[in-house]
């Protein structure tokens, strides 16, 4: 695999997760009172738009790889979220999550290598 | 939880229908991608020439209707249960790769596979706990 396809890989994984999380922060705010319409506005356009950079990259790369390559690396999105979690909500990274990164990590190494 | 409803709005349907619509969607968008490839363009990086493809556009049909399926089970099953039950599509998708795209796929790929999907079984839970607050 190619350094250029790892990074687009990890491009398309980040700006997915980035979009999720945009997404998610820009409804959640439409159900506190006091908020300003247009800030949820842009949230849901940058989280719509981060969604479309990762679909489009995703299908540049599925014209080079197979899908049962391609589609193990989504199990690292779990990976991504709980990290940012970890940074941003101060969560504790718990025993089944670090075992269950452990082997999702793994299991992307053994594919990329297949 | 709410009380569900029966028949086609029975949540637990609909989630079977969402984990469908997300497994033929990729299916479909690799199939579409694939058919249009052009990798001597330049732009072929960024993936929207495979919008030439009817079977993309059917693809992102697909995907919009397994989005609001998904948003249908959301409002009846907690999080911490649904999303567990929706990582059985990351089994399904190696599966039909092999049985309907032909792909070969080595032993080597299958144990990467298995060990992302053990994997994922671990996390499900806490993950989709994280969820809820995010």
């Amino acid at each position: 695999m190619s350094l250029i396809a790892l990074a687009l890989i990890l491009l398309a994984l980040f700006t997915f997760v980035a979009g999720q999380i945009f997404l998610k922060h820009a409804m959640e705010s439409t159900t506190t009172s006091g908020h300003e319409k247009s800030g949820v506005v842009a949230q849901i356009g940058i989280g719509i738009f981060l969604m479309a950079v990762s679909f489009f990259i995703t299908l540049g790369l599925l014209q080079r790889f197979d899908l049962s390559y391609l589609y193990p690396f989504q199990g690292l999105s779990s990976i991504i979220i709980s990290l940012i979690a970890a940074v941003v909500l101060k969560e504790k990274l718990t025993w089944p999550l670090t075992i269950g990164v452990l082997l999702i990590t793994a299991g992307v190494v053994l594919v990329s290598m297949s | 939880m709410r009380e569900r409803p029966p028949g086609f709005g029975n949540p637990w349907l609909q989630l079977a229908l969402s984990v469908l619509c997300v497994l033929a969607s990729e299916l479909l968008l690799k199939r579409g991608a694939t058919e249009v490839a052009d990798p001597n363009s330049a732009w072929s990086w960024t993936g929207i020439n495979a919008l030439e493809s009817p079977l993309v556009w059917w693809a992102i049909l697909l995907v919009v209707l397994s989005f609001a399926s998904w948003l249908y089970v959301l409002k009846y099953v907690p999080l911490t249960i649904a999303f567990p039950l929706s990582r059985v599509v990351d089994v399904l998708v190696p599966i039909s790769c092999w049985l309907f795209l032909g792909e070969i796929i080595s032993i080597r790929r299958w144990c990467g596979i298995a060990l992302v999907v053990i994997g994922l079984a671990v996390v499900a839970k806490p993950i989709a706990r994280l969820e809820e607050k995010l």
